[in-house]
């Protein structure tokens, strides 16, 4: 289980690192934290004849809020590891919720102190937590090329397992997310047989209503298809439903959120079967998860307004 | 390539292959051999050191990338006198190791958080976090929970 | 000692322990191995030509080249050709028939039979350089179909040996009952039940270092059994045994994986040889995954009677068990499962019968409980079915079916004869423990809370065997005086994690009556402690620890008696205390063991120590949650009650007790092995695919027991450490079924996965069907 092998390169700044992988003709990876590469390579499933480590590139090591206008965008550089987020407060508002109930599902501790959400979002590994949210979340790539640099939508972005429109001579330097409003609820619920595997299924949920309406749901699936899933007809069917959450454990069979659940499974999934969970099993897991994130997620929704009633009184 | 590597406060000036991954470096190049591989796909936590003072596997890092940066390993967990490590005194006052193959990334695993913070023995939910980082096929854990928490009881410095 | 509760604690907190693959040995070579992609198979080449010009490779061959590799005019060896895989016939664990004509070659020579099985050996200056020279070696294999279950392999419809059946040994325990016992019963369970293969996954894989020496060889290797690796290596190499030394470092880890010479290293041995060089293979978990031995892997159908009270009237388990590809200690294990099948209760027809079938999978070998596990899960699983049906409480029906504390010695219908027990008591401590009316109560509760999950409570009662069969209970041992007033023990054992260098010092120093401080422990070489037999079946307590007392109470005979000598009085007038001896009449005299030896001469008493089989005991009780949405389970509650006799350090049997318990909630409920349509395991992504417990999935689990010696040695202890791998799963599984009510037990098969459980809550319930 000893890596193949190759050739090393640790640039200093985003131009030299696209210089490294520009053309060169040879087998490239870039390495930031690693965590998929480096096991990828130990399995010998990856053979590359060059890394570019872009560890030493500081000008990716930062993340920040952009104000433009009314919205509101944080862009996360290629070199924040996934613990910088495992604070609610890390991130302004929901987002910073929604990111730090991921990321509680990612790994381990020692796992997140290398691992990065750029990373992720460049491995699209079809259970990764990262690539459903930004793709429900309408996020935006940021990537440098030798042409200069170019930014990708989310959903334009995932083409496969493991497959993105990431040509090989980019590199993402950064994502972008559109901060969440205060009347934005969000909830992540993942499933997994234990603490150490992929999830079997997750679901990360927002939200946004008026006067108890819902006037917004985005849903991200992760590990229902061969790449990440955006719910979009069970989001369309949540649009004018009543917010209230399910009083009890259980999300009713004709409440709009498992009704929505059910819509997720059929309609926008597309699992494929894998040992412990086929076809059949991964959609019940799909729509009952669905509804239980939404539930969360209209929770979310519910204590935030009252607590920002409480802030008007 | 040539590298530096600051282990356990002694320098080590190295020759290593790109592809050497830290553990390997560590146990054959520096003749470090308390930390253990144990899976090669950071998944199990045996080779857990700390790099520049943070908890990592040192399967899922190469040595070049550490090149000018500070490890510290198992050895390097006792004082200078010899005087134990509190995890290492926990350890085995609560019998939280048996063949003792993981115990190296238990003990790194828990002294890159305490030393940072040891007010998480107040904190079951972080301490469980870091006994669920790695893989005990021995004790079933929860010795590794009390010692951990033993640890942090007695970290020097609390008040008792 | 002052920091450290075990002996072996400071050197293994510290960095300092030395597990084979931290040794270091200059010019040592690394062996890598190119294995096989598919699991059935017509090997038809293997060249490893390229390989050979890799830099840093030393040699790559395949089985046909290395039978050509010249000898090394400097080597001690006169060898020919690689010798075949050596099984063991210990213990009927294997029989010649089975293995005529289905030998285990090393390297694969014209036929693959399982995935992972070793094509080609390189021999590179590092690990790293071997790996880039496997990448080289070109390998074409014409696939075969692949069987992997042993029901469908024992239909031959695929054989795995030309001409051969895959059925490699036919068993029982007991007499066949006859069909009217079944019909007039008031009550039949039926059920199939699947023991899935499990791999044992110490967290160290496997390792062994060769190491040449004039004409001597040195094994390092963690292992359980390190005279029979002798012994094995001396054989293929076709040397005296005085010319190999095998050393057991620090092992990490064993759980019954570890006590075989295996392919990998009969291979290492032999090229160390051939070359002269020290050779050295540490197996990576991705091997580990595809080629360490699996164990359990039985298809098992059981036929349960009883009268309407509940009373057992026949027991009858039939046992389809995987051997794996090739003969070795799977063909004879089952019958382990076979003589255990009575359980604890006295049930007066008590048959079993056992195929053990070759399949296109890593051969069967003994994991921790090795046998018992699937005879206590089968028997208490149908138990709690049994118990539904009637609709008597769990814990009553097995009350009225307990073999009676009065009744010891009892002898079992299939063949065993258990020396003690009380098997009720550790069922009321359990009971008592968890408070089971309470969790009943909790239960009802539930049931008319549409919104609460529903719980269930499983009970699981074992008897196991320890300490080995007959032919394999006796060690040697040794204890010896010195002139300084310490004392040296040896013996056979050779532990992975079962803290001996602190237990067995203690013992003797406690039988001698001096401070544990001045008697060390030597055990894990066999130039140090010649002969032995190792530490598997959970007998190094038992036999080590029952030897390792005699010895001590030879040598205080010894010291009597020489002091008897030295002072011209009968040796009855000669007193022991405290590691002195003093006239009887006369205390103020007392001479310290030490001044005897400087008086006497060196004092040894070597031993050949034999102890009866025991027979541990227990109930374990465990309490679940079931969101049937999902089918996850989640354990709230586990409470394991074990009696293994004597205790000799109560923290060491409470550690092993309760990791025991956490495998067996590993094999209820997470471990298991999938394979693809083409009969290779479906593990790609390693321990991200074989799931192991962790932390996060560990309930509350409380350890208690009770004590009953066993009266075969003076010492009294029975095994202890495998207990929660035996007793757990079936309190983890009849838990499910009781939450689910579910009325087909056949649908709960371990591992009791989300999509299992799923299922299984949505079939038909108990009451929907009566």
């Amino acid at each position: 289980m000893k890596p193949a092998s190759f050739d090393y390169v640790a640039p200093r700044t985003v131009r030299e690192a696209v210089d490294a992988l520009a053309g060169n003709g040879r087998k490239t990876q870039v390495l930031a934290g690693g965590q998929s590469l480096i096991l990828e390579m130990h399995l010998q499933r990856i053979r590359p004849e060059l890394v570019v480590d872009i560890n030493r590139v500081a000008e990716l090591d930062h993340m920040d809020v952009q104000m433009d206008g009314d919205d509101s965008t944080l862009r996360v550089g290629a070199l924040i590891r996934h613990d910088a987020f495992e604070s609610e407060q890390a991130v302004p508002g929901p987002l910073g919720t929604l990111f730090a109930c991921a990321v509680a599902n990612i790994a381990h501790p020692p796992i997140r102190s290398r691992g990065t959400m750029v990373g992720s979002l460049a491995w699209a590994h079809p259970a990764s937590e990262w690539c459903a949210i930004a793709l429900a979340l309408d996020a935006d790539l940021e990537l440098h090329g030798t042409g200069g640099p170019r930014e990708i939508p989310a959903r334009g972005y995932f083409h496969g397992p493991f497959q993105t429109a990431r040509r090989p001579d980019e590199l993402i330097t950064a994502v972008r997310f559109p901060l969440l409003t205060g009347d934005t609820g969000v909830g992540f619920i993942e499933h997994r047989r234990t603490h150490f595997c992929f999830a079997q299924v997750a679901v990360a949920a927002t939200l946004t209503a008026r006067d108890g309406v819902i006037t917004e749901a985005r849903i991200g699936l992760v590990n229902c298809a061969d790449r990440p899933v955006r719910a979009r007809a069970a989001e369309r069917a949540l649009i004018g439903a009543d917010l209230a959450p399910p009083a009890g454990r259980r999300v009713p069979g004709d409440h709009p959120f498992a009704r929505a659940g059910r819509i997720a499974a059929e309609q926008d999934a597309a699992p494929v079967a894998e040992p412990y969970a086929d076809v059949e099993y991964r959609r019940q897991a799909i729509a009952v998860l669905v509804g239980r994130t939404l539930r969360e997620a209209a929770k979310d929704q519910r204590s935030r307004a009252a607590a920002s009633e409480g802030d008007h009184r | 390539m040539k590298i530096t590597l600051t282990v356990n406060g002694e320098q080590y000036p190295l020759d290593v292959e790109p592809r050497r991954v830290l553990a390997d470096v560590l146990r054959e190049d520096c003749r470090l051999t308390g930390t253990h591989l144990g899976c090669e796909h950071g998944v199990c936590g045996a080779c857990t050191v700390l790099v520049d003072g943070r908890a990592v596997r040192s399967c899922l890092m190469l040595a070049v990338q550490c090149d000018g940066g500070s490890v510290r390993t198992v050895e390097g967990l006792a004082g200078p006198d010899g005087e134990p490590h509190p995890l290492q005194r926990a350890f085995s006052a609560e019998h939280a190791l048996q063949c003792g193959f993981c115990t190296p990334g238990f003990l790194m695993v828990a002294a890159g958080a305490l030393e940072r913070d040891p007010g998480i023995g107040d904190d079951p939910e972080r301490v469980a976090a870091l006994v669920g980082s790695n893989i005990c096929r021995c004790t079933g854990y929860e010795p590794i929970r009390r010692a951990i928490m033993r640890a942090a009881r007695e970290w020097p410095g609390r008040p008792t | 000692m002052e920091h450290w509760s075990r002996r072996e604690d400071e050197r293994l907190l510290t960095g300092a322990g030395r597990y084979v693959a931290d040794m270091h040995v200059p010019g040592c070579l690394d062996a890598a191995f190119v294995r096989s992609d598919v699991a059935h198979g017509i090997l038809r080449e293997v060249d490893c030509s390229v390989a050979c010009e890799v830099p840093g490779v030393v040699g790559a061959w395949s089985a046909a080249e290395l039978a050509d590799l010249p000898e090394c005019p400097r080597s001690a060896a006169t060898l020919q050709d690689l010798p075949p895989v050596p099984h063991t016939l210990l213990a009927r664990l294997s029989t010649e028939e089975a293995v005529a004509g289905r030998e285990w070659p090393v390297l694969a020579k014209d036929r693959v039979r399982y995935p992972g099985e070793a094509l080609a050996v390189v021999v590179g200056e590092d690990r790293y350089r071997a790996e880039d020279g496997a990448a080289e070696v070109v390998v074409r294999i014409d696939p075969l179909p692949a069987v992997v279950s042993p029901s469908a392999a024992a239909a031959d419809s695929v054989r795995l040996f030309d001409g051969l059946s895959n059925i490699a040994f036919l068993g029982e325990a007991g007499e066949p009952i006859e069909e009217s016992v079944w019909r007039e019963a008031a009550v039949v369970v039926e059920a199939r039940y699947r023991q899935q293969l499990l791999m044992p996954t110490p967290m160290e894989c496997r390792a062994i270092l060769c190491v040449p020496e004039h004409d001597r060889l040195t094994g390092w290797s963690g292992h359980q059994m390190p005279h029979r690796l002798r012994r094995e290596l001396a054989a293929l190499l076709g040397w005296p045994a005085e010319r190999i030394r095998v050393v057991v470092p620090d092992t990490g880890g064993a759980f019954g994986s570890k006590s075989a010479a295996f392919p990998e290293f009969v291979a290492v041995a032999f090229l160390a040889v051939r070359l002269n060089r020290p050779v050295r293979w540490v197996e990576d978990r991705l091997e580990s995954m595809l080629v360490a031995s699996r164990g359990r892997g039985q298809d098992q159908r059981v036929r349960l009677a009883a009268d309407a009270d509940g009373r057992l009237l026949a027991y009858e388990l039939t046992i389809d068990a995987d051997v794996g590809a090739y003969p070795h200690l799977g063909v004879g294990l089952p019958m382990q499962t076979a003589w255990m099948a009575t359980g604890p209760y006295a049930t007066p027809r008590v048959h079993a019968g056992v195929r053990s079938v070759l399949t296109n999978t890593m051969v069967t070998y003994p994991y921790r409980g090795a046998g018992r596990p699937e005879a206590a899960i089968a028997l208490e699983r149908s138990m709690d079915v049994l118990a539904r049906w009637l609709g008597i409480d769990p814990a009553e029906l097995r009350r009225r079916n307990f073999i009676s504390p009065d009744d010891f010695p009892y002898q079992t219908p299939t063949g065993r004869r258990y020396d003690s027990g009380n098997y009720a008591a550790a069922l009321d401590l359990a009971l008592q423990t968890l408070d089971y009316d309470g969790w009943r109560a909790e239960q009802d509760r539930r049931r008319t809370d549409p919104d609460a999950l529903p719980v269930g409570i499983g009970l699981s009662c074992y008897v196991e065997r320890s300490g080995g069969e007959p032919g394999g209970l006796h060690e040697f041992v040794s204890v010896e005086a010195g002139e300084d007033g310490t004392f040296t023990a040896r013996c056979g054992a050779s532990p992975s994690g079962q803290s001996h260098e602190t237990v067995f010092p203690a013992l003797v120093a406690e039988t001698f009556g001096v401070d544990a401080a001045r008697v060390r422990l030597v055990e894990g070489d066999t130039d140090a402690q010649p002969d032995g037999l190792g530490s598997f079946a959970s007998r190094s307590a038992q036999v080590d620890g029952a030897a390792l007392q005699h010895a001590a109470t030879l040598l205080i005979e010894q010291a009597r008696e020489r002091a008897a000598v030295l002072w011209g009085v009968p040796a009855q007038e000669v007193a022991w205390s405290h590691g002195t001896v003093h006239p009887v009449r006369d205390g103020s005299a007392a001479m310290d063991l030490a001044e005897l030896v400087k008086a006497t001469g060196p004092m040894r008493v070597d031993d050949r120590f034999e102890a009866g089989m025991a027979f541990p005991f227990g109930a374990h009780a465990a309490v679940i949650e079931v969101d049937p949405e999902l089918g996850t389970v989640r354990v709230l509650r586990v409470v394991a009650v074990d009696d293994c006799g004597r205790v000799l350090n109560p923290m060491v049997v409470h550690g092993q007790a309760f990791g025991s318990v956490v495998q067996g909630i590993g094999q209820a409920l997470y471990e298991g092995i999938p394979f693809d349509q083409d009969g290779v395991p479906l593990l790609a992504n390693g321990l991200l695919d074989y799931l192991l417990p962790t932390f996060t999935e560990i309930p509350p689990i409380e350890i208690k027991g009770t004590c009953t010696p066993s009266p075969s040695t003076p010492l009294g202890a029975k095994g202890a450490g495998e207990s929660g791998c035996i007793g757990t799963p079936a309190a983890i599984v009849n838990a499910v079924a009781d939450a689910l009510r579910v009325a087909d037990p056949d649908l709960l098969q371990m591992p009791l996965t989300p999509d299992v459980v799923w299922r299984a809550a949505r079939a038909p319930k108990l009451e929907e069907i009566q």
